[in-house]
């Protein structure tokens, strides 16, 4: 079993594809200590967003992960068109593409809630602190509650220091 | 300090600053190691993304090493 983040962020850039960083990868940027098993993104679901998707992780033995059949990642304009969702799994391990996130909204809201994260392999947006604290709030499941507590610490201590990315 | 005060030190793990606030005493209090945290904090992003990955490629070779030794 693989779950390469890095791999698949640097996949996803190469291609274009206009996305945020959500969920526990983006908590682990923030400092969260807690592992996260799959890396959630909020993209654009358009077809050619959907497209570049496809294209990034295209050799990687795409299929969605939680299809009965594990249907193989095989897009169509009519799929791409009703889509919502993407939970895919692929040599690099998991890859959820949603289309909105609930407390921030859709696309064009997590992006205005997003900064820019910049690393040698390139640059990301990733949700801000206050945003995935809200998105944290409004899932209100038992996980993300656990973790809400240390996010509500981080953003505390951030507050505190400014100095603290 | 004498060797009583130095083990008590020892044993007694994370201690929440006096300084800390609210939310971080409450996170403190739930029981997280709020030391990993604060380590965290003085990693660049980058760095804590790297940190991660280590360490979910070795839980994740020990969770297959573990598979294997099941159906051994």
């Amino acid at each position: 079993m693989t779950q390469n983040d890095i791999g698949l962020l640097v996949r996803l850039k190469e291609q274009g594809v206009e996305f945020v960083v959500i969920g526990g990868v983006c908590g682990v940027l923030h400092g969260i200590a807690l592992l996260t098993y799959d890396l959630d993104i909020c993209c654009r679901l358009s077809r050619e967003n959907l497209r570049r998707i496809e294209r990034a992780v295209k050799d990687l033995h795409p299929y969605h992960r939680l299809a009965a059949n594990k249907l193989p990642l095989e897009l169509t304009d009519d799929l791409c068109d009703r889509l919502k969702n993407v939970y895919l799994q692929t040599d690099l391990g998991k890859l959820d593409c949603l289309g909105e996130v609930s407390g921030v909204g859709a696309y064009e809201q997590v992006l205005q809630h997003s900064i820019t994260h910049q690393t040698s392999y390139g640059e990301f947006q990733i949700l801000t602190l206050d945003a995935l604290i809200a998105a944290k709030e409004a899932a209100g499941r038992e996980k993300d509650l656990y973790a809400l507590r240390l996010l509500r610490g981080i953003k505390e201590k951030k507050e505190q220091q400014k100095e603290l990315f | 300090m004498n060797n009583d005060a130095l083990i008590e030190e020892l044993n007694r793990g994370y201690v929440c600053p006096p300084d800390a606030g609210p939310a971080w005493r409450a996170a403190c209090e739930y029981g997280f190691d709020m030391s990993l945290v604060e380590a965290a904090l003085k990693q660049t992003p980058e760095e804590r993304l790297e940190e991660h990955q280590r360490v979910l490629d070795m839980v994740l070779e020990l969770r297959q090493a573990s598979i294997h030794h099941d159906t051994e």
